[in-house]
């Protein structure tokens, strides 16, 4: 029996391509298959799983797949720091498909670029079917003429010829770097994505992710792949919270991460809110007791993979007017420290900073900023081209 | 009374921050919003609904106040029970707001009696209704408070029907009919009014309430960057209306006293504003132009108020 196990998040279609391929694996004579999602709450975003199930005959066991052949990653940032839940997931010879622009060591992962390829085609960002056409060329039991024929039967028919032209390009890419092969199979983006990680790692060192966190930091939580894969988040405009935190609200008064007060150090993994770089809180027991509540949020997982696009904002039209802040559903947009100088100074210099920035790691580029800015000052751009850059 | 809030004025802490909503969730920033009015000693409930859902995915916590989740019913009696439990042991700071923040459904059908009894007890207590007119946490189930025509599962459009057959609840005059201290309709599409009222509310003691629009993209069929701009629309076409109520007990007025804050000369299209949204994509030109007709009838009374 072949085993496919899809991550995905809800929206991405990952139910939806297990479907297929089971369709897919099912049309020939004497196959079998069986698909079925596994979620929680439902939430457009949200982490789900969802399985396939593919064998010569007839399928008896309906539980979740434990370890597959095949463990597929709609999304790149549900891949694993470590490594030790994919590899857990994952049969000896078997592989790991993850929609990324990034580079992976490990040669059992292969990254293609869905979310490029899809825009490309589709004109959205839906990596389902990419994967279809991948499997098809790793996979088989499963044809390029039995995956056609599924998305013919069971999507609607103006969906056909795009997601037909999705699988071609796929193949065509998995092809051209050989099945065997590990490594990311990824377009032009890709490779400049590529380009800009490497100098941006060849300039601060692995180490530079390391500085912030202990084990259970949100950097490393979040890392993808091996210890040896760059991560993109090094690169200047996407430093993490409290790096962004401590430089935009605190930096600017000298103040460095050894020097946040203990109070906060002690629970770096625990959100701070903003008016304690200012004000930190008091210890007296009287007061502290006032302020526990402050500490009872507990961040794990950032939100920053969610988004196909972030939001770029030109300091220069900016007029510090505060709508995006304030119309922000995530309240990823905050103040710098220039915004009081703004407010002071509507004359500002030229090549001032922002008075606003945005939080990347949470931001999920749902583009109401950019639609409750009336200067135009925020432009909506893909997460390839920014993270190309 | 205090000063106006507004962005400038606002707290720089974010209260609700890192929740699994969907990206441009409309809720989301209705409790964000009140939050940073109501500031770190609020004490939140929130029974099953979309905020629960997403602002507790143990080990993620995503309320900086303290906040519980409370039976589906019990949104007004869990606070009511909050609020005095703090007295007792007098504990409250003065600036402890007890807020509640439900859905549509958790209020206006599944919560509604808990609700009348806080009112009539007249608890001190602020209860916040995010409108996102259907059970959306569940995949879109129809509630008392879906406007006619609007698709949902349970209300899905065909041959037959085009969406939900019935007329949204009126529920800010089920709740002022209640002599409640003081009520209010906001939408996140004009968020100061929104949270202005939050404001004028917290400072009042006794039973508050505050209905708030608050569109969700994955329900309604619209653009994730559509929200506010949708939730501005919905105000401008006369579909929905910004409002506030005050008893006796704050207007002296025998009766209460309502107040139109807004009241357009001129609406928007109320077409233009359906038709831009999935789930009203069934209707027939008659059946926009029945809508249309409600609103005004809808406005010919708000105005006799």
């Amino acid at each position: 029996m072949i085993e496919v196990l899809w991550h995905g998040r809800g929206g991405q279609g990952a139910f939806t391509a297990a479907r297929l391929l089971g369709a897919a694996a099912s049309i020939a004579d004497g196959a079998y298959a069986l698909a079925f999602p596994s979620f929680g709450p439902e939430r457009r975003g949200a982490p789900m799983r969802a399985f396939t199930k593919i064998s010569d005959a007839p399928i008896g066991d309906r539980s979740a797949i434990d370890r597959a052949d095949y463990v597929i990653y709609l999304d790149d940032t549900l891949l694993d720091a470590s490594g030790e839940a994919w590899q857990r997931e994952l049969k000896s010879g078997g592989r790991v498909l993850v929609n990324s622009v990034k580079r992976y060591a490990d040669e059992r992962i292969v990254a293609i670029d869905a979310n490029g390829l899809s825009t490309e085609i589709l004109g959205r960002a839906i990596p389902n079917t990419v994967f279809l056409g991948a499997l098809s060329v790793l996979c088989e039991s499963v044809s390029e003429e039995n995956v056609i024929e599924a998305i013919r039967q069971y999507m609607p028919a103006k969906l056909h010829a795009k997601n037909e032209r999705i699988v071609a390009e796929a193949r065509e890419r998995v092809l051209a770097r050989g099945p065997q092969g590990g490594g990311e199979v990824a377009g032009a983006a890709g490779t400049e994505a590529r380009a800009a990680v490497d100098s941006a790692r060849s300039s601060e060192g692995f180490e530079g992710s390391e500085r912030f966190g202990g084990p259970e930091s949100l950097e490393r939580s979040e890392t993808p792949g091996t210890p040896e894969s760059p991560e993109p988040s090094e690169t200047p405009e996407n430093v993490s919270r409290e790096t962004s935190r401590v430089a935009d609200e605190g930096g600017h008064a000298g103040a460095s991460v050894s020097e946040t007060p203990d109070v906060m150090r002690a629970c770096e993994h625990i959100p701070v809110l903003r008016s304690h770089f200012v004000a930190p809180p008091s210890l007296d027991p009287a007061e502290y007791a006032r302020t526990t509540c402050y500490a009872a949020g507990h961040l794990v997982a950032k939100n920053a993979g969610w988004r196909n696009e972030r939001p770029v904002i030109n300091a220069e039209a900016c007029t510090g007017c505060l709508q995006c802040y304030l119309y922000c559903p995530d309240g990823t947009i905050y103040k710098t420290p220039s915004a009081a100088a703004h407010a002071a100074d509507s004359r500002r210099s030229q090549g001032a900073s922002a008075p606003v920035a945005v939080d990347y790691d949470f931001c999920k580029g749902c583009g109401v900023c950019a639609k409750a800015c009336r200067f135009d000052a925020i432009r909506m751009i893909p997460e390839s081209e920014a993270n190309a850059r | 009374m205090a000063a106006k809030v507004n962005a400038r004025t606002i707290t720089d802490d974010e209260l609700f921050f890192g929740h699994k909503a969907c990206a441009g969730c409309g809720g989301s920033l209705a409790v964000r919003a009140a939050l940073k009015v109501l500031g770190p000693h609020a004490i939140c409930a929130l029974p099953a609904g979309c905020m629960s859902a997403v602002g507790f995915n143990f080990p993620q916590l995503c309320f900086a106040n303290n906040a519980i989740i409370t039976p589906f019913a019990a949104t007004a009696a869990v606070l009511s029970g909050i609020e005095a439990g703090l007295r007792a042991q007098g504990k409250k700071p003065e600036d402890c707001t007890v807020v509640g923040f439900a859905g549509d459904g958790g209020t206006a059908d599944i919560g509604l009696q808990a609700l009348s009894g806080a009112i009539d007890r007249n608890d001190d207590i602020l209860y916040i209704c995010y409108d996102n007119e259907a059970y959306m946490n569940t995949g879109i189930q129809k509630s008392s408070l879906t406007p006619f025509g609007a698709k949902t599962t349970t209300t899905p459009a065909g041959r037959n029907a085009h969406g939900c057959l019935t007329q949204k609840k009126s529920l800010f005059e089920i709740v002022a009919a209640h002599g409640i201290p003081y009520a209010a309709t906001a939408s996140i599409g004009y968020l100061p009014d929104f949270m202005n009222k939050v404001q004028k509310a917290a400072s009042i003691r006794g039973a508050k309430y505050i209905h708030v629009i608050a569109p969700c993209p994955t329900g309604w069929g619209c653009g994730v960057d559509e929200t506010v701009e949708i939730a501005k629309e919905v105000v401008d076409c006369g579909l929905w209306y910004l409002a506030e109520y005050e008893g006796p007990q704050v207007s002296g007025v025998p009766g209460g006293k309502v107040t139109l804050n807004r009241d357009p000369k001129e609406f928007t299209s109320v077409e233009a504003y359906l038709r831009r949204q999935g789930r009203f994509r069934a209707l027939t030109d008659e059946e926009v132009a029945s809508v249309e007709r409600g609103r005004d009838e809808k406005w010919r009374y708000l105005r006799s108020l």
